[in-house]
């Protein structure tokens, strides 16, 4: 009897499973309906869309959207110039800025020559690695070989506006220092960029993480790790004694610098104005190879940029940008007086600035001129002040043609004075830069 | 308790207005048709500067820092200005495709190039990207934009949709009387600085001619100029078409030359004073061409 009701029990279920299951086959059906008219009316809407549009009568459509199906976007600048310089290249790498690490112009990687110099070939790579990352790579391609200008990944949707870039990257220390050469108003780096940071600039391996804070005007705060090989205010090798192969400062632990940086930007009617403050401090190992006296110690860079920017209309600007380094150096020094290594206290505070005025009345010509200064140059070493000249100077004028905006040529003049003979005899230096560039490849976007 | 909560959360639902950013004034006028009051938009260009060199204003990143959705023109338009600010922003909302809007996919583009090689000066590999310049592609636009918002912000669909309908039956009068205005000029032909009213031409069967820049993206030359002088003389063309962004002087030359019309012609809104809209958008350029 139990038997029996159990198995009527289970049928019954059963029966109850296939008319659920028979529910759900009609409602499949019946969804299935609907997709299919809701279809039907897509496609209706599409043609009438499509025949709503009149009939071409000017210009004919030209085949389907076939725009690049590559994900890869890249892009090639090539750089080319005529240097003429008043002094030649041999006697040229034994001037420099004293005070301040051996950084000749004959040995910069751009217009390092009198006459013709293939500056660089830029070849820039940039994709979204996946939903997480973009990666970007910059190659420069020169006669020398080929450097990894730039390597790095960012990150895509960290929340709250934040975001970790990592790699090989040039710092957003000031306002020049992020800037790709071609994007410079003048061929040459600014003479305090060139003093405090070298050729290079602040180029390293590190890690940058930024905020933009939700506020009205806009703030941005960034903070950076980086590795410290810049070998004119840090440098990481460690100094050895010459003589007798003793280790006089070894090498610091890295990452050895530390940068950060506010900016803020506000429109003033067309005007925008854009400022930064920024900070980088880490150790310093400056070898006898740049610099005699070499120097080991804890330095401190500081700098604040200033953009004023004047808009009259899409094409017609005129610009205004300022920036301002301070440089502070504690440690001590190491130099060869013939037969013995000097171990003494060393202590540096140096301040520099340059800052420029561009005109672009269109889109054809652009008229720009800069003021270099490093105006002071206080070393002092075992407490007794040193002499340094504390005046140098530089004046650059450029004038600039576009053919296109895809095509640069500028004829620029500088007049310098902040170059001295080891003896510490100052060389005025005249300079007539015309550069090329070209821009080819995936249109570049512009920064402000 | 529960119910409180519920009521709560609703309420702070309902609250959450959606932002959104868009790169043209054109576009802002349809999203905020659309949007009515359930929307906040930021608009990144300025309507009276050439829409290919926007300047990429640091502030215009703080319009990208909070926005939920952006909404482009496409068809390379912004390629020129957009991404390094998008980079900037770092907003995650705006880096997944799901909440970008491209309405260069939603039309037909006219003059695509066949050779997109630089000689050709900078032609855009995509096709012509003023297409909002073609009224009839206004409601087309209206809808993607609506069907854009009612996917982010379901509880706000059916008024999208409402707002929608009214639009679309105030846009179908507005083009009745924009093409009677235009008939009499089918087959008449005129001139440009830049091929950005391709769309307009192209809608009312008007002809252009040819642009006083030799090739797009490249400055009026002289030898170019004189050919153009003899263009219009045989040609008779209706008027110049220029654009507000342009610098006039090589119009206002061929103006002096040969007597042809120069007319300042609204490319967006804003481009001109009184163009407060889209739809009073192409009451100026059908009004300035009579």
């Amino acid at each position: 009897m139990k038997k029996l009701l159990f198995s009527t029990a289970a049928a019954v279920s059963l029966m109850a499973e296939t008319t659920e299951l028979e529910t759900l086959k009609t409602q499949m059906v019946h969804m299935q309906q609907t997709l299919q008219s809701m279809h039907e009316k897509i496609n209706a809407l599409e043609s009438s869309n499509a025949q709503e549009t009149p009939p071409s009568e000017i210009l004919p459509l030209t085949g389907p959207n076939n725009g690049t199906l590559s994900n890869l976007d890249f892009s090639l600048i090539l750089d080319t110039s005529y240097v003429n310089r008043s002094q030649k290249e041999e006697r040229l790498s034994a001037l420099n800025t004293p005070g301040f690490v051996k950084s000749p112009l004959s040995e910069s990687p751009y217009n390092p020559s009198n006459g013709f110099n293939l500056n660089y070939a830029e070849v820039a790579l940039h994709s979204v690695v996946d939903p997480y990352l973009d990666a970007d790579v910059v190659f420069h391609v020169a006669e020398g070989g080929v450097e990894i200008e730039e390597g790095y990944l960012t990150s895509r949707n960290l929340p709250y506006n934040l975001r970790i870039r990592g790699g090989k990257l040039l710092s957003e220390f000031g306002r020049i220092n992020a800037q790709h050469h071609h994007a410079w108003n003048f061929s040459d780096l600014p003479l305090v960029y060139r003093s405090f940071l070298g050729h290079e600039k602040l180029k390293e391996n590190g890690v940058q993480f930024q905020w933009i804070a939700p506020t009205e005007p806009y703030l941005m705060f960034g903070i950076e790790a980086l590795q410290g090989s810049n070998y004119a205010s840090f440098g990481t090798t460690p100094i050895t004694n010459s003589y007798d192969g003793s280790t006089l400062a070894s090498s610091p632990a890295k990452p050895s610098l530390i940068v950060g940086y506010a900016k803020t930007s506000m429109d003033i009617a067309e005007s925008t104005l854009l400022a930064g403050a920024s900070v980088v401090r880490g150790e310093s190992r400056i070898d006898f190879a740049d610099s005699d006296p070499a120097f080991s110690g804890k330095s401190t860079l500081y700098g604040v940029d200033f953009t004023l920017k004047h808009y009259f209309d899409s094409y017609s600007s005129l610009s205004w940008q300022s920036e301002w380094l301070y440089r502070t150096m504690e440690g001590r020094q190491f130099s060869d007086n013939g037969s013995a290594l000097l171990d003494e206290l060393s202590g540096r505070k140096q301040a520099g600035f340059y800052t420029e005025l561009v005109y672009a009345p269109d889109q054809t010509w652009r008229f720009g001129t800069r003021y270099d200064s490093i105006y002071h140059n206080a070393l002092s070493v075992e407490g007794v002040d040193r002499h340094l000249p504390g005046s140098m100077e530089q004046i650059s004028a450029m004038i600039e043609y576009h053919t296109s905006e895809f095509a640069r040529y500028r004829f620029e003049y500088a007049h310098s004075n902040a170059l001295f003979t080891t003896a510490g005899e100052r060389q005025p230096l005249d300079s007539f830069i015309f550069s090329v560039n070209l821009a080819i490849g995936k249109h570049t976007a512009h920064s402000f | 308790m529960r119910l409180l909560l519920l009521l709560a959360l609703l309420v702070s639902l309902s609250e959450a207005k959606l932002t959104v950013a868009v790169s043209y004034p054109y576009i802002a006028s349809i999203a905020k048709t659309i949007g009515g009051d359930k929307l906040t938009v930021e608009t990144l260009a300025q309507g009276s500067w050439d829409p290919h060199f926007v300047v990429p204003k640091p502030s215009l990143i703080g319009r990208l820092r909070s926005a939920d959705l952006i909404i482009i023109n496409g068809a390379d338009l912004e390629s020129g200005w957009l991404p390094p600010l998008l980079t900037r922003a770092s907003n995650g909302n705006l880096n997944n495709p799901a909440n970008v809007l491209d309405l260069s996919k939603k039309v037909k583009l006219i003059d695509i190039p066949t050779d997109t090689g630089r000689a050709g000066g900078d032609v855009h590999a995509d096709g012509n990207p003023h297409f909002h310049l073609d009224p009839h592609n206004i409601p087309v636009l209206a809808e993607a934009i609506t069907l854009f918002l009612s996917q982010k912000d379901p509880a706000n669909a059916p008024l999208y949709r409402g707002n929608l309908a009214a639009f679309k039956s105030l846009w179908s009068t507005n083009l009745k009387r924009w093409d009677s205005t235009m008939a009499p000029l089918r087959g008449t032909s005129v001139i440009q600085y830049h091929p950005v009213f391709n769309y307009f031409l192209r809608a009312y069967g008007l002809k252009s001619l040819a642009t006083i820049e030799p090739l797009a993206g490249i400055p009026p030359s002289s030898g170019h100029t004189m050919k153009l002088i003899g263009i219009i003389a045989a040609e008779k063309p209706l008027c110049i078409m220029h654009d507000v962004y342009h610098s006039t002087k090589t119009g206002e030359f061929l103006h002096d030359k040969t007597g042809i019309k120069l007319l300042l012609m609204p490319h967006d809104v804003g481009s001109l004073e009184t163009i407060d809209t889209i739809s009073a958008l192409f009451d100026a350029l059908t009004k300035r061409l009579q």
